[in-house]
């Protein structure tokens, strides 16, 4: 199978994630419940864990990373965090539902869209410094939008937001292990990111990377620490990381993590939009094939219509021929109807460290093919 | 050899501890805290001899590592809080 559906999760992985993970579900007991050494090894693995994490992302030390079970769970909790009853919240025209339905779930809020066309950073820019100028009381934007690729502007936002004194949370669900993201460069409240697209670790793991307030507890319960008391502990990551953490996926993406670290998160971005980039060059010579590209603006991430043929209609056809895509709406119906796709969807094609140049010249002209055929 | 069980806030800030010292060249030991210190149920510690003692505390504190206290740990599975 060719796969490419990274954006989604990256399904190949280097070989030390699935090793780190099947060793630590037979040696590793439940962190900070116990002194003996199953335990001590599992706090150690979810410490190693912070502590790259806290280096990769710039964040100022490792209590501040926040382990979680994905992306969504990770924005759940900020959201918890930041947003309060009366508050104007922006967000950019980009969202996932990770974003857009927590905050829709929330009807003591109002909800502003900062909005411009596809792969337009300066627009977007724009956009958001008009609405910021009607006054916000928090931001929260995704890094790049899981649909289309497109690299929001997130420096210069981090900056408006930082000289207007608003709180920032990004979403860098689809930038992490690709893209610079760094929590103090940008001096964003909160940045949330999954574990298993691109830091390569396993389904279930996520990060919360928090910036200088102690936030408001989502979960209540057990946190090794302190059990005396009724409420939960002052201190972080204790104060958000109810309950047993998921030590196994933690030891896998903690080798993923690794991984990234050794081939370099400047590497693999640039790989993956090269990569993006001969796909979209090949389907650009197909008659009937409309790609969304955004150039410098884009990562690794394309999404592609056909004339005549239903989105999923393609996506049918390749997983019949052994490609992995998806189609539809991406979990993002906000990002397609920014881009004017909500009725259609499209079908989106995301790349991984370890795709290569061979399959895309296989994958566009199987998509030659099905056009010609259909 | 007199020891020291520096009670941190959390399992984290304890590891944390830990790392700091080594890398300064302190020999130090995470550890769970005994119930007779453990204040608010359930802690760690950074355990160190009487000649770190000094040194450790002013490494936790530059780093903002401010212990729940320090005990001195005593013959019989005794502790003796210190002032610090």
């Amino acid at each position: 199978m060719i796969y490419l559906d990274s954006a989604a999760t990256t399904m190949e992985k280097p070989p030390t994630v699935a090793r780190a993970t099947a060793w630590a579900m037979t040696h590793m007991a439940s962190p900070g419940r116990g002194g003996h050494r199953a335990g001590m090894r599992a706090a150690d693995t979810l410490f190693e864990l912070r502590d790259t994490a806290a280096q990769l992302f710039d964040v100022p030390s490792p209590d501040r990373v926040v382990l979680t079970y994905n992306a969504t769970h990770a924005i759940n909790l900020a959201i918890h965090a930041l947003v309060r009853p009366g508050d104007t919240v922006l967000i950019s025209g980009y969202e996932h539902n990770a974003v857009t339905r927590p905050l829709c779930a929330r009807k003591d809020i109002t909800l502003r869209v900062a909005q411009a066309p596809v792969f337009d950073q300066a627009g977007m820019l724009e956009a958001f410094r008009r609405e910021l100028e009607r006054g916000v009381d928090v931001v929260i934007c995704t890094h790049v939008s899981n649909v289309f690729g497109f690299i929001l502007p997130i420096e210069e936002l981090a900056q408006l937001c930082r000289e207007k004194g608003v709180p920032l949370l990004v979403d860098a669900s689809q930038s992490a292990g690709g893209l610079p993201v760094s929590l103090s460069g940008w001096g964003a409240a909160y940045v949330a990111m999954p574990g298993h697209k691109g830091l390569y670790g396993p389904q279930g793991t996520g990060l919360l990377l928090c910036g200088e307030e102690l936030p408001a507890p989502l979960l209540y319960g057990g946190t090794g620490s302190e059990s005396k008391n009724q409420a939960m502990p002052q201190v972080l990551p204790d104060r958000l990381e109810a309950g047993t953490q998921n030590v196994a996926g933690a030891a896998g993406l903690l080798a993923g993590l690794r991984f990234v670290r050794q081939k370099g998160i400047a590497r693999i971005g640039a790989y993956e939009h090269c990569l993006c980039s001969r796909m979209m060059d090949a389907l650009e010579e197909i008659e009937g094939v409309r790609v969304f590209r955004g150039n410098e603006a884009q990562s690794g991430v394309c999404s592609i219509t056909v004339e005549g043929m239903d989105c999923e209609e393609v996506g049918s056809w390749l997983a019949c021929h052994g490609v992995g895509v998806r189609a539809g709406l991406h979990c993002a119906p906000l990002a397609h109807q920014t881009a004017g796709t909500l009725d259609t969807g499209t079908v989106r094609l995301s790349f991984s460290v370890f795709n290569t140049t061979q399959q895309v010249h296989t994958v566009a002209g199987l998509i030659r093919q099905m056009v010609r055929c259909h | 050899m007199v020891y020291y069980l520096i009670v941190c806030r959390s399992l984290t800030y304890a590891q944390r501890g830990v790392r700091l010292l080594e890398r300064a060249g302190i020999s130090a030991y995470l550890v769970r805290a005994p119930r007779l210190i453990a204040q608010a149920g359930c802690a760690y510690c950074v355990k160190v001899s009487s000649r770190w003692l000094e040194r450790a505390l002013q490494l936790l504190r530059g780093e903002h590592l401010n212990p729940r206290g320090v005990y001195q740990q005593l013959e019989h599975g005794e502790y003796e809080e210190v002032e610090v």
